[in-house]
């Protein structure tokens, strides 16, 4: 049984998400700010309150209590299906966030700096122990492309079937390209295995 | 003295966490926890728009909500736009759905289900990329 999108008379289209992860400063707000069809929107979630189930103010009140933002944007597919796209850090301290972040997710792109690589090494490993489909997008930062593929792969230790992409963070069109890698990729793991779709 | 909006932008600032949970009368965890930062929230037309019907206290916020999801928009597109942190949005708009005022729609749990999304929406999210 094929899927269809539109609800049974339901007026809200359905929502899907992709997630753009990776360490600090390798470009996911600049990624998402490129593609999306809004700038970056920001929106913010208390650390404690999530992270310990704290249901009363005094909890809430105590000084330890922060923030943390995350940028997301939004490309309207068509008046059934809208794709957002959510900039996620890959430091510990979100990770009480990240059930939500992965619900409705299609897979993720884990974008890299090859000068830091190790700043992208937890996103990926979350991935791959979840089984959330991924592709890598090799953020080319003033055009520097100092290491070859081969070697990107060793250092991240990428499994052989995990798309690499070269892009710029900054250009609409690189950006898309690698949205589309991962469209492809899901496409072909679905064709190859056909486990059990979702709709 | 200072107010209470002093430091609205600071990450670490006090004076951010009391007024948001003075909007939900002290509520600080939602009663539901099936809405999801991606749940598509829409207003139901034909609700009263006046007091809010069921609702005991209706604030501005959940007004703003309202007129905001007059089209639908995401949890977190709501919690952008009132500025306010994502489980105080969800507390108001679970309020919104308890009081018949707007109807979520979740998304797809694919991770969760070990799945990949559908070749009906794949296709569509490619077309619809392509077309950028
Ligand atoms: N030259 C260059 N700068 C970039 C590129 N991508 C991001 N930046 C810059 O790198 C910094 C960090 O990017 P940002 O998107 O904020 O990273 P995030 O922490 O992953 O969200 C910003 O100052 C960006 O303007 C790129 O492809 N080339
Ligand atoms: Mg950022």
């Amino acid at each position: 049984m094929d899927y269809a999108i539109s609800d049974h008379g339901d007026a809200a289209p359905l929502a899907v998400k992709i997630l753009i992860a990776g360490g600090f400063g390798v470009g996911k707000t600049t990624l998402v700010g490129a593609v999306s069809e809004v700038a970056p929107l920001r929106t913010e979630e208390y650390l404690t309150h999530a992270s310990v189930g704290v249901d009363d103010l005094e909890g809430v009140n105590g000084k330890s209590t922060t923030t943390v933002a995350l940028d997301f944007g939004r490309i309207t597919i068509s008046s059934e299906l809208v794709l957002y796209l959510f900039g996620t850090p890959g430091q510990e301290r979100f990770w009480f966030m990240w059930n939500d972040l992965v619900n409705g997710a299609m897979g993720a792109v884990v974008l890299v700096d090859t000068r830091r690589l190790d700043v992208s090494f937890a996103s990926i490993d979350f991935f791959e122990s979840r089984g959330i489909p991924f592709v890598v997008g090799v953020n080319c930062f003033h055009g520097v492309r100092d290491r070859t593929q081969e070697e990107i792969r060793r250092a991240l230790d990428l499994d052989p079937q995990v798309p690499l992409v070269l892009c710029d963070a900054r250009d609409r069109t690189a950006g898309r390209d690698v949205l589309l890698a991962l469209i492809d990729h899901l496409m072909a793991a679905q064709s190859r295995t056909a486990p059990h779709p979702v709709a | 003295m200072k107010h209470w909006t002093e430091g609205f932008d600071d990450d670490d600032a006090d004076e951010t966490l009391v007024r948001p949970y003075t909007i939900t009368g002290g509520r600080t965890a939602p009663e539901r926890d099936d809405l999801t930062l991606i749940t598509l929230v829409t207003a139901i037309s034909t609700a009263s728009s006046e007091t809010g019907h069921g609702l005991r206290r209706m604030q501005p916020e959940h007004r703003t909500i309202l007129a905001l999801c007059k089209r639908p928009l995401a949890v977190a597109e709501v919690a952008s736009a009132l500025n306010l942190p994502v489980s105080v949005t969800k507390i108001l708009i679970g309020d919104l759905i308890e009081a018949d005022q707007v109807r979520a729609r979740p998304p797809l749990a694919f991770a969760q289900a070990g799945g990949f999304p559908g070749m009906t929406i794949l296709e569509a999210v490619r077309d619809g990329l392509r077309n950028l």
